[in-house]
């Protein structure tokens, strides 16, 4: 295994927290990129708390060993740098001299304020490109709002339609999809960038709305209420036009008492498989009422009823696997720990073992992708805050002695509280 | 919009899109939308997402389709069976001369392509979209969007407990899918770009969803126990959730500090914030009821636009829970353009969202193709007699 060098010989700076900021950073720096992360000091990064909430591994500072922090912060370098002290801007300003890329995810106006707007960062280097990636974009009437994921969720109009069609608006539960989506619009958005920048000489300001992201990732909800003034409703599982289209639920299986199938049939081919796979091949066969697509609409409940019966009387796993051999759609809705008894992950060594100075060796879901020949490696695991500080420091130039008196000064760090 | 092609930055690039799935579409969409020339190949009587509504007035129609019209967007159509010795023969040909090739094809196909593609003298970069991955015990398996999802352990968080696990949006894990494979092709373009070699790649579903946030497993990794399901409202770490106001609802997260303290400024409740009850979180997820009691008929008095725009002037998380209706004309989106209207090709328009991402004016939304609209343009330029193309249309190996 080599380390990927798709990015090969770009610097990237991530002003981010949580996670759809990071995770970018985490994603370039699989493809090769140096990036290099400049975390909040003093105050600790949100995904950092002062003090463990939950039972977290190993020992040592609470804000080394939060799981939603190591999620998405692998493969790069941390510098912790207070971007209030006048050693901590000077730092900030050499380092967006010398990079290709910069993206922040604070509110829109925050990174202005601290005096490292696009403006000034051109002046510094015209060469860069400037990401923002506030949760509403850059500009516009909600400049300086702040949202998780969860509130981006429900503006564009997903948290209205994925909750249980019977259970109060209060039910359901919030999401953070769009912190996935967003982080891959990113390093869409910076390569792209990059090759605009080849073509004009000069850097770019991109301006990079969550909101709008999560907007491209739902075509459907806005076609139908453009072309047909429909508002979708919640529909929970079932699909108006396959059936069946539902989860089932399983006596037992690897998720324990709480074991379901996910299980559907698109088509008459998926039908006959399936049917076939109940112990039932006449429900496929011509003249039984149930062989057609307008029959299983038309007879959509006692279809469920009778997998609901069929369902409950195995493991979950068992009876995916045998409708999936036979050729129908069925899935196990796995629990966590059944990634780790995941054949296909297994066989695809999928899955990072990786070791971490604070939380020892953990596992980590794996990279979002496999290239070959030069595979992602997880050459980095999580930073500690303000790991990286002297090496980031002295390649900008600064002195031994100088570093020792940003240290003095408080204008970087390298622990919390 | 307008802007000259030629300085777009994706521009004099040949993209290859093969398969006709939402997400390989998906993932083509992104570089026609930035300057790219996409060719996708369909099956002859058109790609399979061609057939997936809405369509107006619920009339069907192969180029009417939500998901044809937004994600076709700027592509050229080549209809084309690739499963023919004659049309793989073309796809072969057209791949000689392309950047990228983004497939999604069963496992077998997809790895008889991508060989038959490394063989030439100038081998793209294949970019393969698979449910499982190209192989292992699951390559084969047949999945759609909700059934990969229940992979991934986010269905399983995505419900209540002793309640059926819920989906997201039809199509929401299809469309992560896709974007997940364009944003490593175009790693891929921009290496071969400078001096890197082609490269094979591979997105798998299952893959792509579970290796990205949203997820939960760390948390269990780490813990040894489950992370808690949310139950909507938090009555541990609130206010988190949805919130009745006087005309509709408000997502909260704002249990912590300094949203938490900045809620209690903004309700005229300052001393909420250091109130005992609501300090640890041992404490604070004893009395969710009395907070409840004070923030609730507080909203209630209140419209849900007014709760929103009040409460951030604090620096509060909160976003109003709207519908599509809503979310197209609200202020910001109006503002910013965030959607866009684009005409359909039987007359009148549909809405599509705008670009993702804003850089310059490098982001169009052309048309979407016809089936095979520009098959025998393709042919041509690939230097096919007129013989050729006529015996090739006339075997059905084209359209």
């Amino acid at each position: 295994m080599m380390t990927s060098t798709l990015l090969k010989g770009l610097r990237v700076v991530e002003l981010c927290e949580v996670w759809a900021g990071p995770m970018a950073g985490s994603l370039l720096g699989d493809l090769g990129a140096d990036v290099i992360k400049v975390e909040s000091f003093p105050r600790n990064s949100m995904t950092r708390p002062l003090a463990t909430v939950q039972p977290w591994p190993g020992e040592g500072p609470a804000f080394e060993r939060s799981p939603i922090h190591h999620l998405s912060n692998r493969n790069k370098r941390n510098v912790a740098l207070n971007l209030r002290s006048e050693g901590g801007e000077e730092a900030m300003r050499r380092l967006l001299a010398e990079t290709d890329v910069f993206f922040e995810g604070y509110s829109a106006g925050t990174v202005e304020g601290l005096g490292f707007g696009w403006e000034v960062a051109r002046e510094i280097n015209p060469r860069l490109i400037y990401l923002s990636l506030p949760g509403w974009g850059a500009k516009g009437p909600y400049q300086g709002y702040v949202t998780l994921g969860s509130g981006l969720d429900a503006a564009a109009g997903h948290t209205i339609v994925r909750g249980y069609p019977d259970h109060p608006v209060e039910d359901t539960q919030p999401i953070f999809h769009s912190d996935a989506t967003g982080a891959l619009a990113v390093v869409f958005a910076v390569v792209t960038a990059l090759r605009q920048r080849e073509l004009t000489g000069e850097g770019a300001f991109v301006d990079i709305s969550q909101i709008e992201i999560l907007n491209w990732h739902l075509p459907a909800l806005v076609a139908d209420w453009a072309v047909n003034g429909r508002r979708t409703e919640r529909v929970g599982n079932a699909d108006p036009l396959i059936v069946p289209h539902g989860c089932y639920r399983a006596a037992g299986g690897e998720a324990g008492e709480e074991s379901w199938v996910f299980i559907a049939a698109e088509d008459d081919r998926q039908w006959s498989a399936l049917a076939g796979a109940l112990g039932h091949p006449e429900w496929a066969t011509r003249g039984h009422p149930w062989a057609t697509i307008q029959g299983r609409i038309a007879h959509r409940d006692e279809i469920d009823r009778a997998l609901a019966e069929f369902v409950g009387a195995g493991t979950a796993e068992e009876i995916a696997d045998r409708i999936s051999n036979a050729g129908a759609i069925a899935s196990p809705v796995i629990a966590p720990w059944s990634l780790l008894a995941n054949p296909q992950h297994q066989s695809r060594n999928w899955l990072q073992y990786v070791d971490h100075p604070y939380v020892g060796t953990q596992v980590f879901p794996g990279f979002l992708w496999s290239v070959q020949p030069d595979a992602a490696s997880w050459d980095r695991p999580t930073g500690l805050v303000g790991e990286c500080n002297r090496e980031v420091l002295a390649g900008l130039g600064f002195t031994e002695a100088e570093i020792e008196d940003l240290y003095a000064q408080g204008a970087v760090g390298d622990r919390y509280g | 919009m307008t802007t000259n092609a030629t300085t777009r930055p994706l521009a004099g690039r040949l993209i290859v899109e093969v398969g006709g799935s939402v997400p390989v579409a998906a993932a083509a969409k992104l570089f026609s939308d930035y300057g790219a020339d996409v060719v996708k190949v369909e099956v002859p009587g058109g790609a399979p997402l061609r057939r997936i509504g809405p369509f107006p007035g619920d009339v069907p129609g192969l180029e009417l389709g939500a998901f044809h019209v937004a994600l076709d967007t700027g592509k050229r159509s080549l209809t084309l069976d690739v499963e023919t010795p004659s049309g793989f023969e073309v796809f072969q040909r057209l791949c000689e001369t392309a950047d990228l090739v983004l497939m999604h094809q069963a496992p077998e196909l997809a790895r008889d392509l991508r060989d038959s593609l490394r063989a030439l003298e100038h081998p793209p970069h294949v970019v393969a979209l698979t449910e499982h991955g190209l192989d292992g015990p699951y390559a084969g398996r047949p999945e759609n969007g909700t059934s990969l999802f229940a992979w991934t352990g986010r269905m399983r968080q995505h419900s209540l407990p002793d309640e059926e696990p819920l989906r997201y949006a039809p199509y929401v894990p299809e469309m992560q899918w896709g974007a997940t494979a364009a944003a490593v092709a175009n790693a891929c373009l921009w290496s071969s770009e400078h001096g890197g070699g082609p490269r094979e790649v591979e997105v798998s579903a299952v893959e792509a969803m579970t290796g990205n946030v949203d997820t939960w497993f760390i948390n269990w990794e780490f813990q040894g126990a489950e992370w808690p399901r949310s139950v909507g409202q938090s009555r541990a770490a609130y206010p988190a959730g949805c919130y009745e106001c006087s005309d509709g609802y408000v997502v909260f997260a704002s249990a912590n500090p300094p949203f938490f303290n900045r809620l209690c400024e903004a309700i005229g409740r300052p001393e909420l914030a250091t109130d005992e009850r609501f300090l640890s979180p041992a404490e604070k997820a004893l009395h969710f009821d009395e907070f409840f009691a004070i923030l609730d008929p507080w909203l209630r008095a209140r419209t849900r636009d007014e709760v929103f725009t009040y409460l951030q002037s604090y620096g509060v998380m909160v976003a109003p829970v709207l519908d599509v209706s809503e979310v197209v004309t609200d202020r910001q989106a109006v503002a910013r353009g965030s959607f866009v209207e684009h005409a359909l090709p039987s007359g009148g328009s549909t809405l599509l969202a705008g670009p993702p991402f804003r850089l310059d004016d490098a982001w169009r939304h052309d048309l979407a193709p016809r089936v095979g609209e520009h098959t025998d343009e393709v042919l041509r330029d690939l230097g096919y007699s007129t013989t050729e193309r006529l015996a090739l249309f006339r075997a059905g190996v084209t359209g």
